[in-house]
């Protein structure tokens, strides 16, 4: 756990971010980080986020769309097939959204769609809103 | 929103139309100022964006006709360079404002919003912060129904502040703001007008701090308990604390961004390869290209660049036309790759925010090109910038680019030895003088005393080592810190108190003025001045009496003071004296006289301090130095019924760096961490260097889990700083560097700095004992608090 003050408890929530360009890892995670006391796992690929899925138990997981070998969609039917991780709640990073999209999305089990480029001070409350979880206290 | 964008440069044109678009506005072109008037008579435009030179109709001819066909809606400027001329005429033609070339996209963004704003004001309601009152219709200004007179700029500034009472506005910002129309003065002036302006709200009972300087940002308005807008309370309370996780949130995405814009960069590169011939190009390259383009639209927005991220969604569309490209896509592809790469250079080589680079400099002036640059090797260990001359043509240039802190000068470098001298002379007639370290093989007594009198620092013999020249650099520089110290002055009379202020300002002393002797406790102790200057005669108090209640109090018996009179009286001289001032000039002041005088008085004082008080290491104070610093903010938390933090920060495993690295490093990187501790924290606060790797900072008017919250902070950016002389680590490696801190509050740890001491050590004790890299609160009472979670 990297979070800066110790709480008693563990963090609320723990997210799994994938995304094959690193940076976008990084920046990720400190918008999501510093904007909650939620915990923030990083993989780059979408065989690693199948198996770091399993092992972590993340309560959703961050998917970009668009990876070299595996890309979203298909890594998010792969999750779906395995008992372990079919109930993740899975969230699609994408720089493309149009509403004919949106609707695909729905039909294919996502939980929600959000728009990259996402500002770094949103993308916190975009997620709780998408997964109907509480606020972070300080968008509250 | 509709604008009309009148443009004839095609890139600049798609530029702003991407811009605007992020903005939801809806935008059209015309390419020349006669379009633009044909389609502006036609159609409705919310706001007009126009360059100046365009065919056809220049900008200003159009400006004229839209008013003269009484049109108001209004109408931003786009004007190349700076050219006061253009802009006057410009807003004399009927434009509301103006946008230099190249534009800011922020600002640019800032000023249409601003222009769409103005249209929709109604009337001019009252605006209130707490117990201030400013009426925009009459120009009155009350506190607590108190009137205050203001200057028209000081006036300006608390307006822009109320107006927008959310927004830390940096110097520049507010020069924009407020010097829109005229020639702009330098930072400095906004400085004064902020410092006129803290200084008249405390006179009517404001809080000290009701404009807050934000640290390595601006200035904003400080949110009182009380002082919520009465419409909308709610919704600052909590903008306001979404505001104080945002700086550090948006400081941490741009210190991302410095750490990955190599990659950013061979993205942006792929792109200029694929496009330049995309015909001739291998299927792979295109398919890169492509890959990267999307990247490059879904990341760059996140980084504050919405232009950049709009640009490569546009690239991405045409690469993805599975079919050969006619010439003008070629073409808008190649244009709008290269207007990409110029908005990624622009954010790569702006300076991260949170650093700014304030080490001094050092100026070598040696035509020895290989022992100049063992100096410059030198002066980055030791944490100071620096620049060679190799003549002193270059010498005498680079000195008004870019002062130098501080020069090593050897004086052989002219052909003619008085050359060198005279260099030498003109350095020490700088305001505020220019030291210099003369270093040169003609040692004999003679050499010296001649460099000693045209103003020489130091002199060392050319056999000195580059270590040694540092050394005396190093010295020099902390005699040079005492023409930053404060100076209080009291005098009754008005006229004198502004005299003295200008003639000691330029010496870059900070001078706090008081007229009142009757306030004369609370202002010293809130300026907690390195000088005291008092008046013999006084109505109420003489200064005899204030310097004798001084001398008894033994936070400040060791407080120079120098007295001013118009008696030579030897019997008032011996009062004086024996009331212990240190010091005194007779009136009139003779300025040079005065300002020798004090510069002397400091000095002397501050070389003793330095050694006495400065951490030679970290240049942060020594425990002795802010123990005294800390009981003084005791005693005003006290006062001023304020809270007060103390924390205690230890360096984790640093044994393990002196030991694998050498204890050089590990210097080196205290160093670091003294220059950083320094940067992040408030110029109110006491940080220090305790002892090995132990440092003290004392946050005054700060709850603990803001205390917390800040330090925090501080660990996040150690985790991803990268600190010279440590290996750098790979991404998600453990940090190189953090650090355990334990915090404790005042009142409610202690009342005494010893307790809240050991309450603090007993926090960092159960930090370092929890696993390091952690931030712990003292426990309050017997209950067991650890730390806050809101965070």
């Amino acid at each position: 756990m990297r979070r800066g003050i110790v709480t008693s408890s563990r963090p609320t929530k723990r997210i799994l971010v994938v995304d094959n360009e690193q940076y976008i890892q990084e920046v990720t995670k400190i918008c999501l980080e510093f904007m909650t006391d939620w915990e923030v796992l990083t993989v780059g690929s979408g065989q690693e986020c199948l198996s770091m899925a399993e092992i972590e138990q993340p309560d959703a997981i961050l998917l970009d769309v668009m990876m070299p070998d595996m890309d979203g969609p298909t890594t998010f039917k792969e999750l779906r097939v395995n008992p372990a991780t079919a109930s993740i709640p899975v969230i699609l990073l994408t720089a493309k959204v149009q509403s004919s999209d949106r609707h695909r999305y729905t039909q294919m089990g996502l939980t929600a769609a959000i728009a990259k480029p996402f500002h770094p001070l949103e993308l916190a409350g975009q997620i709780a809103a998408a997964l109907g979880w509480p606020l972070p206290e300080q968008l509250r | 929103m509709k604008i009309l964008v009148v443009e004839d440069d095609e890139l600049t044109a798609q530029v702003l139309v991407a811009i605007l678009n992020t903005q939801n506005y809806a935008v059209e072109v015309a390419t020349d100022g006669q379009t633009g008037l044909n389609l502006v008579e036609t159609f409705d435009y919310d706001l007009v964006l126009t360059d100046l030179i365009l065919p056809k109709l220049d900008g200003i001819s159009l400006c004229r006709q839209i008013r003269s066909r009484g049109l108001q809606m209004p109408i931003l400027l786009l004007t190349g360079q700076d050219n006061g001329h253009d802009k006057a005429i410009g807003l004399d033609a009927g434009a509301d404002d103006y946008v230099v070339k190249p534009f800011n996209v922020e600002e640019l963004i800032a000023r249409v919003r601003a222009l769409l704003r103005r249209g929709g004001i109604a009337s001019q309601p009252i605006l209130e912060w707490g117990d201030l009152q400013l009426d925009p219709g009459s120009c009155e200004v009350t506190y607590a129904s108190q009137p205050l007179l203001l200057t028209p700029k000081e006036y300006a500034l608390l307006e822009l502040f109320l107006r927008n009472h959310r927004r830390v506005f940096s110097c520049g910002m507010i020069l924009e703001h407020l010097w829109a129309y005229e020639e702009t003065p330098g930072e400095d002036a906004v400085r004064t007008h902020i410092k006129g302006l803290r200084q008249k709200l405390k006179a009517v009972g404001a809080p000290t701090n009701l404009i807050e300087t934000v640290y390595g940002i601006g200035y904003r308005l400080k949110l009182q308990a009380q002082a919520k807008l009465k419409e909308q309370p709610k919704l600052e309370k909590q903008e306001t604390r979404l505001a104080s996780i945002a700086e550090p949130t948006l400081a941490l995405v741009d210190h991302v961004w410095h750490q990955f814009k190599e990659r950013v960069s061979q993205q942006v590169e792929v792109l200029e390869q694929a496009v330049k011939a995309p015909e001739q190009q291998d299927g792979e390259l295109v398919q890169r290209a492509k890959q990267e383009a999307h990247t490059l639209a879904g990341s760059l927005g996140i980084f504050g660049l919405p232009a950049g991220s709009q640009l490569a969604r546009q690239i991405e569309q045409v690469l993805q036309a599975e079919r050969p490209l006619a010439e003008v896509e070629v073409i808008d592809l190649q244009n709008w790759v290269i207007a990409l790469r110029t908005v990624v250079e622009a954010k790569s080589q702006t300076n991260e925010a949170t650093m700014p680079d304030d080490r001094p400099l050092l100026l070598i002036v040696e035509a020895d090109r290989a022992i100049a640059d063992q100096i410059a090797r030198a002066a980055t260990t030791w944490g100071i910038r620096s620049q060679v001359a190799t003549h002193l043509k270059q010498a005498r240039t680079q000195i008004c680019l870019d002062p130098a802190n501080v020069v090593v000068l050897d004086p052989d470098i002219a052909a003619f030895p008085t050359d060198s001298f005279n260099l030498l002379a003109d350095l020490s007639k700088q305001v505020p003088p220019v030291p210099v370290v003369v270093y040169s093989e003609h040692d004999q007594l003679a050499d010296r005393l001649e460099f000693a009198h045209l103003g020489g620092r130091a002199f060392l013999p050319k056999s000195a080592s580059a270590i040694q020249v540092l050394e005396a650099v190093n010295q020099v520089l902390q005699q040079v810190e005492q023409t930053k110290a404060r100076v209080l002055v009291v005098d009754d009379d008005p006229a004198l108190l502004a005299g003295l202020r200008s003639l000691l300002e330029p010496w870059g002393l900070s001078v706090t003025t008081l007229a009142d002797p009757q306030h004369f406790w609370q202002t010293l102790e809130d300026c907690s001045p390195d000088l005291l200057i008092l008046d013999v005669e006084m109505p109420h108090l003489s200064g005899i009496d204030l310097c004798q209640i001084v001398r008894n109090d033994f936070h400040w018996s060791s407080l120079p003071i120098l007295f001013l009179t118009v008696h030579s009286d030897p019997n008032i001289v011996n009062q004086v004296f024996a009331a212990g001032a240190d010091d005194f000039v007779s009136k009139p002041i003779v300025g040079p006289e005065l300002v020798t005088r004090i510069i002397n008085r400091l000095e002397r004082i501050q070389l003793l301090r330095n050694l006495a008080e400065t951490d030679p290491l970290t240049k942060l104070a020594n425990r002795q130095k802010s123990t005294q610093d800390l009981e003084n903010l005791l005693n005003l938390a006290k006062r001023q019924n304020h809270s007060l933090c103390l924390a205690i920060l230890d360096l984790d495993r640093f044994k393990l760096i002196n030991d694998r690295c050498g204890h050089a490093t590990g210097d080196e990187v205290l160093r670091q961490v003294g220059h950083l501790l320094h940067q992040f924290f408030r110029t109110e606060d006491v940080v220090a260097r305790w002892g090995g790797e132990e440092f003290v900072i004392g946050l005054y008017d700060t709850h603990q889990q803001a205390g917390v919250q800040r330090l925090s902070h501080l660990l996040e950016l150690f985790r991803h700083k990268a600190f010279a002389g440590l290996p750098a680590q790979p991404i998600g490696a453990p940090p190189c560097l953090t650090f355990s801190a334990g915090v404790s509050q005042f009142p409610a740890n202690g009342t005494d700095l010893h307790t809240l001491y050991q309450a603090a050590d007993r926090a960092l004790y159960r930090a370092k004992s929890a696993g390091r890299d952690r931030v712990f609160c003292a426990e309050i009472a017997q209950s067991v608090v650890v730390s806050s979670s809101n965070y």
